[in-house]
């Protein structure tokens, strides 16, 4: 290797570990809003970012991947409302079925919210977390600088790359090595590629920092920011585990476009302290568990199948026993059942039927508990009181689309 | 100047002057004359800017402008064939109900990128090799019964323009051609597709894309331009078929 390529990789790796080094927390004291009540764009681009952004939601708006729950849609606008008070009038909120944990803030105030992310949350304040979160992005104008740092950074990436081309030739022409400018530009570039990622997730960081102010100020307890990370990285592990696999997260690379899991929930603890420590007299918080309980008990056997069926166990496994933490009922008992029963590892028939027994020993079985603890039942040889039992599931669902196939099973 | 610069601007000049348009259809097609109805779906059509670093900022005044001007085109060209044209502007004037046009729209894109990826990209399928046998279904004949059109056309269109900064990087690039490291920036250029759906079968007969490097649909001249290269030379399906094999 020749000096001047010892220093060009040199300046790759140092580049390299700006890129990935850990930023310092931001305080949420020091979020303020970046837009007026009622903004809009004056700038040609933040005008042509809108107007695309209007393209898409009038897609959504009729899309067929909507949740379809006026009861849940108006909570999530009321939860908003909390929030932002009267600059809630400025979001619309669209809930997509979308099992991954995750929801997104278009520039126009477009907010898109996943329906695995509601199947994950524990309370009103976890739920309030994710929006606050979305909600920052929006007040701090974060699509729009992000946009304007990329075409910045990929306009120097351009011109590097094309003067190198002209560099190259010109030393080539002199009978020099072309080589490295080549080497000097592919790392300059390297650098600035770092760099775009780097600033999107230093906007991460500010918005978890507003997002946990905005639901501290909203009455919700601030500690709830950092436990809803603290569940996705125990969720990651188990999932990691049950595959035998090495936990690895993903998020810990100078590419993400996210700081690390574990780094944002350190400093979301952290700043929740500060809050908690800041607010003179102590404000009393209410995480609610039970409104959130309440709104979400319609559509959780949904939410919940969406999740198991995608059969990684240990993820079905982790969020029914996460969610039982607040206690077990039937629908929880039956879905740690259907984990078992997908899983099918030795013993996980035997761990399936103990499920459902306890399922449907609940008030609140879902029909289904009924119907999978007589299958259960039918193949451990107890015919009684295996056909009993689909008996129930079918006073429960006489129109159930397996209705006919269960007739046949109580015949034989 | 060198034989090598000569050749680099030459190329650029080539290349700069340069609209393709390709078409494939079904191999019985043949355009629509005498009495028919004729339905133009809303066009999707969007302008932007081309940053330095080759990525296109929509423009919503140049969007909207171009938009008007499709439509006007559109309008222009179809009068001269003979049939009845409607064309819908917005999604609600296309008759059926909006929900059921939307499907339709989204369904017409998942299909319509497949013809491009595997009839025009490098992706060919065995299958469809020397034939072009593309369908909506059931959906597009449920709109044709609903509004009583023969033909649905839909349309596609994108223009963009080299920022200043692009342009720069492109004379940079240029440079380097001269001295034999070449780095080409494209420019700005416009990309457009038009199918033909018969929806008393739901089938696309007929489809063309457009490739340009010149031209500018942000003018009412422009516009008909590209209309008139995309619509005007519509061929039966066996003069093309053959072709696109």
């Amino acid at each position: 290797m020749t000096t001047r390529r010892a220093v060009v990789a040199g300046c790759v790796c140092g580049c390299a570990f700006a890129g990935a080094a850990r930023s310092a927390r931001v305080r949420p004291a020091e979020m303020q809003a970046l837009v007026g009540p009622g903004y809009r764009p004056a700038d040609a681009d933040e005008r042509g970012m809108w107007h695309d952004f209007a393209r898409l939601e009038a897609e959504i708006a009729s899309s067929n991947r909507l949740l379809g729950s006026p009861a849940m849609q108006r909570y999530a606008e009321g939860v908003i409302a909390r929030l932002l008070g009267d600059r809630a009038a400025e979001t619309r909120v669209y809930l997509i079925h979308d099992h991954a944990f995750n929801a997104s803030m278009a520039p126009n105030g477009m907010m898109i919210v996943n329906t695995g992310l509601l199947a994950r949350c524990r309370d009103e304040a976890q739920f309030a977390t994710v929006l606050g979160h979305e909600c920052a992005h929006y007040l701090r104008r974060h699509s729009l600088q992000r946009w304007r740092d990329m075409r910045t950074k990929t306009g120097i990436i351009a011109f590097v790359g094309a003067g190198t081309g002209l560099a190259a030739g010109v030393a080539a022409a002199a009978g020099a090595y072309p080589g490295t400018w080549i080497d000097v530009a592919n790392a300059i570039n390297a650098a600035l590629v770092l760099s775009i990622m780097r600033f999107t997730r230093a906007q991460e960081a500010e918005a978890d920092a507003y997002g946990v102010r905005l639901i501290e100020q909203a009455g919700y307890p601030p500690g709830a920011a950092s436990a809803i990370w603290q569940q996705v990285i125990e969720e990651d592990r188990a999932s990691a585990r049950a595959r035998g696999r090495r936990y690895r997260d993903a998020t810990r690379s100078a590419m993400s476009s996210h700081p690390p899991n574990r780094e944002r929930m350190l400093d979301l603890s952290a700043s929740a302290r500060e809050l908690e420590a800041a607010s003179a007299p102590p404000r009393r918080y209410d995480g609610g568990r039970e409104a959130w309980r309440a709104a979400i008990a319609p559509l959780r056997a949904r939410l919940l199948e969406e999740q198991i069926g995608l059969n990684d166990p240990g993820v079905s496994l982790y969020l029914v026993t996460a969610l039982a933490r607040d206690g077990w009922d039937g629908l929880l008992r039956y879905c740690e059942g259907e984990a078992y029963r997908l899983r099918d590892e030795p013993g996980d028939a035997a761990r399936a039927a103990t499920a459902y027994a306890r399922a449907v020993a609940s008030d609140d079985a879902p029909p289904e508990a009924w119907r999978a603890h007589g299958y259960a039942l039918l193949k451990a040889g107890d015919a009684d009181r295996g056909r009993q039992s689909l008996a129930r599931y079918l006073e429960r669902r006489p129109d159930a689309s397996d209705a006919a196939m269960v007739r046949f099973a109580l015949t034989r | 100047m060198t034989k090598r610069m000569r050749g680099a601007i030459l190329a650029a000049v080539t290349l700069a002057g340069c609209t393709q348009t390709r078409q494939v259809a079904d191999i019985g097609f043949r355009p629509p004359e005498g009495r028919y109805r004729l339905i133009v779906m809303r066009p999707d059509v969007s302008v932007g800017l081309l940053t330095a670093g080759g990525a296109v900022e929509l423009r919503e005044d140049w969007t909207l402008a171009a938009r008007a001007n499709i439509l006007h085109a559109i309008e222009a060209q179809q009068a001269a064939r003979g049939g009845t044209v409607t064309v819908a502007a917005t999604r609600e004037v296309a008759g059926s109900t909006p929900a059921a046009v939307a499907d339709l729209d989204r369904l017409h894109q998942a299909v319509g990128t497949a013809i491009r990826v595997h009839k025009y990209a490098r992706a060919k399928l065995p299958t469809k090799k020397g034939r072009f046998d593309w369908t909506l279904g059931d959906d597009a004949v449920r709109f044709g019964r609903a509004t009583g059109y023969d033909y649905a056309l839909f349309l596609h269109a994108e223009d963009s323009f080299a920022s200043a900064g692009r342009v720069a990087v492109q004379a940079l690039g240029m440079l380097g051609c001269a001295v034999g490291f070449c780095v080409i920036a494209q420019g700005g250029r416009q990309a457009a597709f038009a199918s033909l759906v018969e929806l008393k079968t739901g089938r696309i007969v007929w489809f063309n894309t457009l490739a340009s490097s010149v031209g500018d649909i942000r003018t009412a001249d422009g516009a008909d331009r590209m209309i008139a290269s995309l619509l005007d030379r519509m061929k039966p399906g066996s003069a093309v078929t053959a072709s696109a094999r």
